[in-house]
């Protein structure tokens, strides 16, 4: 009889490994829905990157926010640079913000990386690394889409794409119109 | 008898440098460091605390527990901080509490159904046992065997 249990105890456990792999396998890497997702973006203000002041994410209160965490160290950062481009462009005259915080380098490095890039979008330092803390970043690039009801709806980890950039843009986009 | 009281204060003096090295005392404040940075993961690096590592992203860490410690909160207070930004994988030690506790309880419900299998297929497939004596009746119909072919023999 113990014989017996302790055979389908196996069985299950076995099952139930496959299952969790077979789960996990099929998870996007890029796209890990823990920590901060789903909660609402913790709050910052930091020194914009050419010193002309100060940014607070609740500045952008009810907007779209494409928050990218960068660094001019990052190959995969100068990877998807054109895709963010892009997106600034397709979107500069809306209601979607995008915002550079740039990770763990001194300001000079960070502000010549962005003259050099073309990034015209608003780019903050964060100066004692304590913003991407805050939001669970590993490393750059992260970027993080917030609502205009300052939740965060997605977290992309790597270097993000165009279609993935307007995806999520257009679903917040369209969350904001049916509200 | 000097002697013996001399062993006697001997030994209470010992046993109260003992009581007094194991009072009970409030941690300091980089000891508070210490402590919660030993159980926070550093996210960049395989399986090294973020006391033990040296990446940038682990001083930064170091130094936010140490501003939150300076600041008044709780160890508990500070993990929840460090939680609600990476989730439980940003302890080395996964907590009961949650689902991740399973990677605790997984190994010893393992033990135990092996133990079962094994124990169950032992009995089933019989171990050899000690034999019991022979009865007084086996013992005579044995020494009768014996003596009569003995005789037989001549």
């Amino acid at each position: 009889m113990l014989a017996r249990v302790a055979r389908i105890v196996v069985v299950v456990a076995i099952l139930g490994l496959v299952v969790t792999l077979a789960l996990a396998f099929r998870r996007d890497p890029h796209d890990i829905r823990t920590g901060t997702v789903n909660k609402p973006a913790p709050a910052f203000t930091l020194g914009r990157l050419d010193g002309s002041g100060q940014v607070s994410l609740a500045d952008y209160s009810g907007k779209v926010v494409v928050v990218n965490f960068f660094a001019s160290w990052c190959l995969p950062c100068i990877q998807e640079n054109p895709a963010l481009v892009r997106v600034y462009e397709r979107y500069r005259s809306s209601d979607v913000v995008m915002l550079g915080i740039n990770f763990q380098e001194s300001r000079e490095n960070g502000l010549a990386y962005v003259q050099r890039m073309g990034i015209s979008w608003t780019s903050v330092a964060d100066d004692d690394g304590h913003v991407a803390l805050s939001y669970g970043v590993f490393g750059p690039p992260e970027t993080f889409f917030i609502g205009p009801d300052g939740i965060i709806a997605g977290r992309h980890i790597g270097p993000i794409d165009e279609e993935t950039l307007v995806t999520a843009i257009e679903k917040l986009r369209g969350q904001a119109a049916t509200r | 008898m000097n002697r013996r009281v001399l062993i006697a204060i001997a030994v209470l003096a010992l046993a109260g440098a003992l009581a007094f090295a194991a009072r009970p005392r409030e941690a300091t404040a980089d000891e508070r460091v210490d402590q919660i940075t030993t159980e926070l993961r550093c996210p960049v690096c395989q399986g090294l605390s973020v006391k033990d590592s040296t990446s940038e992203t682990a001083r930064q860490m170091r130094d936010l527990v140490a501003q939150r410690v300076r600041e008044g909160k709780t160890n508990a207070e500070i993990e929840a901080e460090f939680r609600a930004a990476y989730g439980d994988w940003i302890f080395l030690s996964p907590p009961l509490t949650s689902w991740t506790g399973l990677v605790w309880l997984v190994p010893v419900a393992a033990l135990a159904a092996g133990l079962a299998l094994v124990t169950g297929r032992l009995r089933s497939t019989g171990i050899p046992r000690p034999s019991e004596p022979p009865s007084s009746t086996e013992v005579a119909a044995l020494r009768e065997r014996v003596a009569r072919e003995e005789a037989a023999e001549g």
